[in-house]
């Protein structure tokens, strides 16, 4: 727990606290300027104790009223690929938790790593969601641009915002790299680059540690940040949106999507979670144990079981030693190795499930 | 609650290998005089398979290699190997092997004159062959050996696989600390075998760094017995029973891991000093039933029994490298070694690394690799890929390059 404060408090200061800072005053200087945010409940329990006032200047960017948040899973969670009810409970935490803290009410719908499925659309159309966000990804589009609006095959009141991954990726990955033939990027050239893309809408989703953490201040993502929504005013043509407003615009096709597409690595799909057997072998016993933390009827089982489904667990657990994408889950994990995460994952794993069964009065025979 | 198959298939893919160059990059066939020690068949560690497997990979590249022993064999012959030894002329006046070399012995002691007479003979050596290079194994014949290159004046490379430091814990003998400094100091080019040795080397040592590359070891991939489940479940150590090998921590860890799996054997395979001692040891954990010392174990042995063990453990305090661990992660059994042997910078993240002292945490990683079969199969899935991804045929073709280096630093034209 320590270690999370401490961490939470590294990253509120190189990122959170001037991004939100520079994010505000850009909203003071352009009228048109509007974004929306992604916040989990995991965030806002430990801003709470690592940092406050971070959640304050969230609150003060809400008031503007150019700011909306987007609905997901309290947890940072793989709810759901559990069976019902976990995926709505674990919304309808969420969406508590943003009219308690902010007074807001999400009308778009975002999974976990930007999971998307017709499946997870007709969830959202259940759950009177407006639209859900999903990767542009060229496997699903067959040759039409992602810059158009569209809407869920299996359910066309669900409007989707599809992320622009080449443009969203030029900022939230290839920023700071110098080896990129385009580097330095200055705030002209991109605004540039999204005058001349061709569409109605631009996707840039990036996670907000891209903000300073990611990329540090001295790379200077903070100026090209404050630089941006000025540099997009030179085009006439271009504008801002909220994800809910830019779901305003009627739809142009109906896509579908038939298996569960991410954000993440070449392939776009689960692999980085549930790619392997470690991984899969986890998030099997993790189901079992939630069997049974359900059953106890127990909130501190069932909170430490859902804290065990985030989706950082299993990505961790990774393994490849030979692809390309083994060193951005190097990057972003605390463990040695995927061997150290799933040791410790299952030893987790196991103490909760004796815990369920202490609760349930299951005598233990091991 | 997870399940992975009892028997898993064994084919291992082989990496990519670059296309064989003619004398391993160099531009013609080389004469190697290695001055070593033990050699197979008679070998009790890592030195005597190294000087094997490059014995064997430098003749395949095309080069010459001339063999020096104290020991009057039997060598197994490798084609292109010359082996020479003090005994040569007067015929078995040579002495035995030591039954354990790394007792480097009291000053006055028979082994230190059977040292003493090897490095007189090949200081003297009687040769017309035209060397181009001499490399030295460990410091038994660096007394010899750096005579001898400044005779023949062609440049002296040492390779050192273990220090007397770290075999001594601490307490090294000062003649042979005095003959590891005299060839790191005469060597043109000195090989360690994983980066830590090599840093130690710089510290302790006071090797000029420039000069100093790594080599490591490597494991031959053989037709494998296929993986075997047993009942019960093995939990392995194989090496020497020297203090340095940790071995204490096993059988400590093995205390802790007992009460919790009744179907856990403990094996520890191996000879040494320390052999009395830690069957007392045992004895006293009370897991003398637990625990199975096989004492010494012929080749094909170890790979009966690693291809029937979930867990081998390598605990060493001091480990330079630790060939053991690479053979057990060739064999796809998952590993723990501890954090200081060299054999963990080469595991790419397919080992669990352990501080030596740290007995609670080769319990727990003991525990886990026993509780979660899935974790064993991937770890050793993975292990296996990382040991055999490269061979001795890479490991010899780095010492060419380091040999021509030396050449051209000792001002010899390759």
């Amino acid at each position: 727990m320590d270690r999370n404060l401490s961490i939470f408090k590294g990253i509120a200061q190189r990122s959170y606290r001037p991004a939100l800072e520079r994010l505000r005053r850009a909203l003071d200087d352009f009228p048109d300027f509007r974004f929306s945010l992604s916040v989990t409940g995991t965030f806002v329990e430990q801003a709470r104790m690592a940092a406050p006032d971070v959640i304050d200047r969230l609150r003060d960017l809400y008031r503007t009223g150019r700011v909306a948040f987007l609905g997901e899973t309290y947890y940072h969670s793989l709810a759901f690929l559990l069976p019902p009810p976990e995926l709505s409970e674990e919304v309808a935490m969420h969406r508590e938790m943003l009219a308690k803290e902010f007074g807001a009410h999400a009308k778009a719908l975002r999974m976990t790593e930007l999971a998307y499925s017709d499946h997870l659309a007709r969830f959202a159309e259940a759950e009177r969601f407006r639209g859900m966000l999903a990767e542009g990804w060229e496997g699903v589009l067959h040759g039409e641009p992602p810059t158009y609006p569209y809407c869920a095959a299996p359910a066309p009141t669900v409007a989707l915002l599809l992320r622009h991954y080449p443009l969203s990726d030029d900022v939230g990955f290839r920023f700071s790299s110098t080896g990129w033939s385009e580097y330095p990027l200055t705030a002209d050239k991109y605004a540039r680059w999204l005058a001349a893309t061709p569409g109605e809408v631009i996707g840039l989703f990036m996670d907000f540690e891209t903000l300073g953490e990611h990329h540090q201040a001295r790379t200077g993502i903070l100026e090209f940040l404050s630089a941006l929504p000025g540099e997009v005013r030179r085009h006439p043509h271009l504008g801002w949106a909220t994800v809910e407003e830019a779901m305003e615009i009627p739809p142009r096709a109906p896509l579908s999507v038939p298996y569960t597409m991410s954000w993440a690595d070449q392939n776009r799909d689960l692999g980085a979670w549930l790619g392997n057997d470690l991984q899969r072998s986890a998030f099997e016993a993790a189901k079992k144990v939630g069997v049974l933390a359900r059953q106890t009827g127990d909130l501190a089982i069932l909170t430490d079981w859902r804290r065990l489904l985030t989706s950082d667990h299993f990505y961790y657990m990774y393994v490849s030693g030979h692809g390309a994408d083994q060193g951005v889950h190097e990057y972003f994990s605390s463990y040695e190795s995927p061997y150290d995460a799933y040791a410790n994952y299952m030893n987790a794993l196991t103490d909760l499930r004796r815990r369920a069964l202490d609760r349930l009065g299951v005598p233990i025979l091991k | 609650m997870d399940s992975a198959p009892s028997r898993r298939s064994l084919s291992t893919a082989p990496g990519a290998r670059a296309a064989p160059t003619p004398f391993g990059g160099a531009p013609r066939p080389l004469h190697i005089l290695l001055v070593g020690w033990e050699f197979p068949p008679n070998h009790t560690g890592g030195l005597g398979v190294h000087c094997f497997e490059l014995c064997q990979e430098l003749t395949r590249l095309g080069h010459r290699v001339t063999f020096l022993s104290p020991f009057g064999g039997p060598f197994t012959p490798v084609p292109g190997v010359t082996f020479r030894h003090p005994g040569e002329k007067s015929g078995g006046a040579t002495p035995e092997f030591p039954p354990a070399y790394w007792a480097g012995g009291t000053p006055d002691s028979p082994f230190a004159d059977s040292v003493d007479g090897f490095n007189t003979w090949v200081s003297g050596l009687k040769t017309t062959d035209p060397f181009d290079v001499i490399h030295v194994h460990d410091w038994f014949g660096t007394a010899g050996a750096t005579a001898l290159a400044r005779r023949l004046h062609i440049p002296l490379i040492m390779t050192v696989h273990s220090t007397e430091y770290d075999r001594s814990l601490g307490h090294p003998w000062d003649h042979i600390l005095h003959r590891e400094e005299l060839g790191i100091e005469a060597a043109t080019r000195v090989i360690a075998v994983s980066r830590h040795l090599r840093q130690q080397l710089i510290d302790r040592y006071h090797a000029e760094p420039s000069k100093v590359r790594v080599v490591y070891n490597a494991v031959r991939p053989s037709d494998r017995l296929e993986r075997i489940d047993p009942e019960k479940r093995i939990v392995l150590y194989v090496g020497r029973l020297a203090v340095m090998k940790g071995v204490d921590t096993f059988l400590r860890a093995a205390a802790r891991v007992v009460p919790s799996f009744s179907d856990v054997q403990f094996v520890i395979a191996g000879e040494g000093p320390e052999y009395e001692r830690l069957i007392q040891l045992a004895a006293r954990l009370g897991i003398g039933d637990r625990v199975m010392f096989l004492g010494k174990v012929s080749e094909e042995e170890r790979e009966i029994l690693l291809a029937g063990s979930s867990v081998f453990v390598l605990p060493s305090v001091v480990e330079p490298f630790g060939i053991a661990a690479l053979e057990a992660m060739a064999a796809g059994v998952p590993t723990i070694v501890s954090k200081t042997s060299g054999v963990a910078e080469m595991s790419r993240g397919t080992v669990f690394k352990v501080d030596f002292w740290d007995v609670e945490e080769f319990a727990s990683r003991i525990s886990e690799l026993l509780e979660y079969p899935t974790l064993r199969a991937t770890m050793g899935d993975q292990g296996r890929w990382a040991a055999l991804r490269e061979g001795w045929p890479e490991r010899a073709r780095e010492t060419v390059q380091v040999y021509l280096e030396a050449m051209r630093g000792a001002g010899v034209r390759p």
